[in-house]
């Protein structure tokens, strides 16, 4: 309560300066939806109807201070968090030049082609961005980035450089990363446009699995240190690269992206993944079906070099090291069928049908979210 | 059939549209190429040819030009401009050009900014701006 009504003091302390240009946007996002199975659960939704997990509102206030500097808030709530309300993104823009601009502050690391946006649902056609692909669990970097537009050979160039460090929640387990830089780069023409990424950092975490911490201090102290560093992460190099592509012709909208990423000496797997969308815009409406593989490869030789103490009386750890590593392969394909419905001039409604099967259990899942999205 | 029923349809097309101008200041020598209206429009530049700013104008969402210029010159249907720009609002890259009310205000404007690049129904232009080009 003394967070959100300190925000609000400093929402109306933005709002009101007689002296800067401030503007105020929004975008929110009602989903409705459910699993098909009674014991199906995918990406927070269970069988039972759902209007809170994937709603969201945000309120992005921009104040111009002139001089070519700028500051900029954008404050979410999320459904699934109660809609506590935080501070997504909250950056000072230094414009250098007509061209190229340094933002500081909390950022969106630019991971993907719709990472940037990927909370503004009205942005794109998905009822989601693809989860698959999108899903390493955490989102934004505190730090600097430079953005600069050019024209390079009848090419629309969008380059973007980041460094900094992150600390909070990630997939696995509380953590943080250090000396985090990296670029991404896309060039656009006419109907088509390509991008790269590539990002590194280096990553410390406590495991949110209280089992594996218990299990990496036990090989410690039983003299296996070596194993235990080769399961956790400490300041280790993590390594993301992507690439995506993108079409958009006489109503055809085609996207595919591609990312790997790997953490050298962690029991991280390899992760490969990718997907492909296929749209087609008549009119107001635009139907489209993507596809999304995760392709997660465990790192038996990890654990490989120890497989003497299967015969020891470490034999327990060493299993328990094996289970571990091995928990960290996936592989899954999803499918979506939806369609975007533009039926006000600021809101969109959105359908989507998400089957997804996991190719190592052979469980499938299936999911159907209605909802709007719309900006104001 | 079909031939008739296209030749039909562009030319209702045709009575309905009506041409829409490009104007800037009489005081501003810049050409201005369709893709120098895209990057101008769509915020991927702020200055003209000659590297002096550029303030770009746009009419109300409803007014018909600006329906005219979304297609048009930006080749976008007004919900795909709006996406476009939430991309570019919600992640502090931009900011929508200004819009004005009617084609009355946007004369007024580029007539008293050498910086303003506007476009109007073709049948509201005067001398009081220049027409770099014509959809």
């Amino acid at each position: 309560m003394i967070k959100k009504s300190l925000i609000a003091l400093a929402i109306a302390g933005l709002v009101t300066p007689a002296f800067a240009d401030t503007t105020i946007n929004g975008f929110a996002s009602i989903k409705a939806g459910m699993t098909m199975g009674s014991d199906e659960q995918l990406y927070g939704y269970t069988d039972e109807l759902d209007f809170k997990n994937e709603s969201l509102m945000a309120l992005q206030v921009r104040s111009d201070l002139g001089e070519k500097l700028s500051v900029t808030a954008q404050m979410m709530g999320r459904g699934n968090e109660d809609f506590d309300i935080s501070f997504e993104w909250a950056f000072l823009s230094y414009q250098l030049n007509d061209n190229t601009t340094i933002n500081a502050g909390r950022l969106r690391a630019p991971f993907y082609k719709y990472s940037e946006y990927m909370d503004v649902g009205y942005a794109y056609d998905w009822s989601r961005v693809p989860r698959s692909v999108y899903g390493l669990g955490f989102n934004n970097i505190e730090g600097v980035s430079l953005y600069r537009t050019d024209v390079i050979g009848g090419f629309d160039s969008t380059f973007m450089a980041m460094i900094g460090g992150y600390s909070g929640t990630t997939g696995l387990g509380d953590g943080k990363l250090e000396g985090f830089y990296g670029a991404s780069w896309e060039l656009s023409r006419d109907w088509y446009n390509f991008r790269v990424a590539y990002y590194t950092a280096d990553a410390t975490l406590v495991f949110a699995n209280e089992s594996v911490n218990n299990l990496l201090a036990a090989l410690t102290s039983n003299g296996q240190g070596e194993l235990a560093r080769g399961i956790g992460f400490d300041k280790d190099k993590g390594t993301f690269f992507g690439v995506g592509a993108g079409i958009d012709r006489e109503n055809l909208v085609i996207v595919a992206e591609f990312n790997r990423t790997e953490v050298d000496n962690t029991f991280f797997a390899k992760r490969d993944n990718y997907f492909i969308s296929v749209g087609y815009r008549f009119g107001s409406v635009t139907p489209y079906v993507s596809h999304e593989w995760e392709r997660h490869d465990a790192k038996p030789e990890i654990y490989q070099p120890f497989q003497n103490l299967a015969t020891t009386p470490l034999a327990p750890l060493y299993f328990g090291a094996v289970a571990t590593v091995q928990s960290q392969a996936r592989e899954a394909d999803t499918l979506n069928i939806g369609l975007r419905y533009d039926f006000h001039p600021s809101a969109a409604f959105k359908l989507q049908y998400t089957s997804q099967k996991n190719r190592l259990t052979d469980d499938r899942l299936g999911l159907v979210v209605a909802g709007v999205d719309l900006v104001f | 059939m079909i031939r008739i029923f296209a030749l039909l349809v562009m030319a209702l097309s045709i009575s309905v549209h009506a041409e829409i101008s490009v104007i800037v200041n009489p005081g501003n020598a810049n050409a201005v190429s369709t893709d120098d209206l895209n990057r101008l429009f769509l915020g991927r530049t702020s200055s003209f040819a000659d590297g002096s700013k550029a303030t770009p104008l746009n009419l109300a969402e409803g007014q018909a030009s600006r329906d005219e210029f979304d297609s048009k010159v930006l080749s976008r249907s007004s919900a795909q401009l709006k996406a476009y720009w939430s991309k570019l609002v919600f992640t502090g890259k931009g900011t929508p050009p200004k819009e004005l009310a009617d084609d009355a205000a946007v004369k007024a404007a580029v007539a008293a900014d050498t910086t303003a690049i506007g476009y109007i129904s073709s049948g509201s232009v005067d001398g009081s701006v220049k027409v770099v080009a014509t959809f």
